[in-house]
């Protein structure tokens, strides 16, 4: 029973936060399709302007999030309009905004290297202390991060259904060719889902830093976590990507727990590799049309 | 056999025929150039040695070789076959476990197990291509990563013997020709194996580039759709593209690991994975001579570069790297070549190295 809710309360924990990872990964391959590679370094940004914040000039902690979620952001926006927005329209864009992204996550990992040096930071706890339920500690600090996680997801949702710019974003990822038809500014478009998504990476990376420690390379498990749940619930797909951030953050719980934390990885990518064969377009996935 | 398919289909023939007349299998090399090449190579080690930096730029040569083997290979799936496949490194080191593991558990010389690395190689490359080849784009790129994971939660975390308790192969029975020769004699004869496995991938490669096979690969790429109605199979030429990559990189791996006698884990950490995409990227995707460019810049400039730019060396490769996608996404092969042709003025082929 104790292990049961360890587990339960774990795989709540790990989704909240591959669904912030992936959420972002999701949104842009929706609209631009391609895969952003740079979300991992995004990630640390968030991550190491928060310690700073908080750190150094000494802002109180929700202020330190919230700089490090607008690093983020600005600088995702940045390699938006810098980069993929002279790839557009090319026949090799697939490629060319994958190579693009991965030379803006180096260039973004070795500007920490060279800012904050090679010593691993942590934050302390936002929230300090714990309950203990059915001989689980819980700590505050997990609760807010699932509370933070769910609510933002909640009014992403909200902002996707409920505004001009969020019906554009779907309308952009239904079908651009009619989108653009009926007046909706693509490049714009574009534009904002890259800053949400950087925004949502950035979130992460800023409520885990007190929990996991902030390397310049610690963006590359979250990425290729946030990978694996995105494909697993199919590209672009919103609410497959939620459904499979929680299923594959409490596979990998009750993995660790009850089998130990070396079995969790390889067993989770056999499943991923099984899962593939036998649906390959994902749990929500809309199928892929083949264009000559 | 697939070799045989893509020959007697006429049309295909035909089309590798029309654009490719100089580079048959009735085509010569150009002869001077070719014998040149090898002398210079050939008397380039023992030049090298008589000057006190010159073991250590034997080794960076050696090196160059290794990288290069797997560019070209990589490039092979990347740039011909343009698929993403992000295992091309879990091969490498696929072939350097078999080699390593069965030369030190066993006793046999590395002589007589080199050889399992590029057929372990080529059985993981179909094994992992079975599932990933039946993909598209994003799906491929995840797939490969999964498995690179795999392997590299296995090279880390695998039973003592395989992963030395987390510090990769140690003490793995080398060629020994240092022993043998002294250092830098021995040092010489590396040189020569390393050059020779070179050699040896270099002219397949090239003979695929320039054959029916290379044309089905790079129609597959272009319009799988107009490339299988004209009768190329897209599964078994994927499959026959990945075993050909996969044996050459595990072939590499082999030999590295006898070289350096031991194989750290720490190679299949993304940064390697990254720097030879950068490689390939740089010099010029999908093009014969890229690989081999890139490789070659990239394995002498952060030598030449080091010291006080080194912390600086890193921004510089992600900087070029967003910058070759962005104003030259064939990279700086073809952008050297036009170059050369329009300064010169008449079609010959640029001779590298």
């Amino acid at each position: 029973m104790e292990k049961l809710f360890q587990a339960i309360y774990g795989g709540i924990l790990y989704g909240s936060i591959y669904g912030l990872m992936a959420i972002g990964l999701t949104l842009i391959w929706g609209s631009l399709r391609m895969l952003n590679m740079a979300m991992g370094a995004l990630y640390v940004v968030g991550g190491y302007l928060t310690w700073t914040a908080f750190k150094m000039w000494g802002t109180p902690s929700l202020v330190a999030i919230i700089l490090g979620v607008l690093a983020a952001a600005l600088i995702g926006l940045l390699i938006q309009v810098l980069l993929i927005n002279r790839l557009l329209g090319r026949s090799s864009f697939f490629n060319a905004a994958m190579i693009a992204t991965v030379g803006a996550a180096i260039m973004i990992e070795s500007a920490a290297l060279l800012i904050w040096g090679p010593r691993v930071k942590q934050m302390p706890p936002i929230i300090e202390g714990h309950i203990k339920l059915q001989g689980v500690v819980i700590q505050y600090q997990g609760l807010v991060i699932i509370a933070v996680a769910a609510i933002s997801l909640a009014l992403l949702g909200v902002f996707l259904r409920r505004t001009r710019y969020g019906l554009a974003i779907q309308a952009v990822s239904q079908q651009m060719d009619a989108a653009r038809l009926m007046g909706i500014p693509t490049v714009l478009t574009f534009m904002i889902v890259a800053t949400i998504g950087a925004a949502f990476a950035g979130l992460a990376g800023s409520l885990l830093s007190s929990i996991f420690f902030v390397a310049p390379t610690a963006g590359y498990t979250p990425l290729a976590k946030a990978l694996i749940v995105t494909i697993f619930g199919g590209l672009g797909s919103i609410k497959g990507t939620i459904w499979a951030a929680y299923i594959i953050g409490v596979l990998e719980a009750f993995l660790i727990v009850y089998f130990g934390a070396g079995f969790a990885l390889p067993v989770l990518f056999l499943f991923m590799i099984l899962m593939l064969v036998i649906r390959p377009s994902g749990l929500f996935g809309l199928g892929e049309i083949q264009r000559l | 056999m697939i070799h045989e398919t893509a020959v007697s289909d006429s049309g295909v023939t035909r089309i590798a025929q029309r654009l490719d007349p100089a580079a048959g299998p009735w085509a010569k090399p150009n002869r001077v150039a070719l014998v040149a090449t090898i002398l210079v190579f050939l008397a380039m080690p023992w030049v090298l040695v008589s000057f006190p930096i010159g073991r250590f730029a034997l080794h960076l040569i050696i090196l160059f070789f290794i990288w290069g083997i797997v560019t070209q290979s990589w490039n092979l799936i990347l740039g011909v076959g343009g698929i993403f496949s992000f295992a091309q490194v879990s091969f490498f080191v696929i072939g350097g476990l078999a080699s390593g593991v069965v030369a030190q558990q066993f006793g046999v010389s590395p002589f007589l197990t080199i050889w399992l690395a590029p057929i372990a190689a080529t059985i993981a490359a179909l094994i992992i291509g079975l599932p990933s080849l039946r993909l598209r784009g994003p799906y491929v790129v995840l797939l490969t990563l999964a498995f690179a994971e795999l392997v590299r939660n296995f090279a880390t975390q695998g039973p003592k013997w395989l992963a030395g308790g987390g510090y990769g192969l140690r003490d793995v029975p080398k060629f020994g020709f240092e022993n043998l020769l002294g250092p830098s004699t021995g040092k010489v004869v590396y040189f020569y194996i390393a050059l020779f496995l070179f050699g040896i991938t270099t002219y397949v490669i090239w003979r695929i580039f320039h054959s029916p096979i290379g044309m089905s690969f790079r129609a597959l790429r272009d319009s799988e759709t107009y490339a299988t109605s004209r009768g190329v199979d897209p599964f078994r030429f994927k499959m026959l593209l990945f075993a050909l990559s996969a044996f050459f990189t595990g072939l590499a791996g082999g030999f590295l690991v006898h070289y350096n006698g031991s194989q750290a884990p720490t190679i299949l950490n993304f940064s390697l994975t990254i720097n030879l995409l950068a490689m390939i990227v740089l010099g010029g995707w999908g093009t014969f001579w890229g690989p081999i460019l890139g490789t070659a810049l990239l394995t002498a400039l952060p030598e030449i570069l080091r010291g006080p730019l080194d912390n600086w060396r890193n921004m510089a490769m992600g900087l070029s790297l967003a910058l070759i996608a962005v104003f030259a996404p064939e990279g700086l092969f073809p952008l050297l070549s036009r170059g050369f042709k329009k300064l010169f003025g008449r079609k010959d082929k640029t001779e590298a190295g």
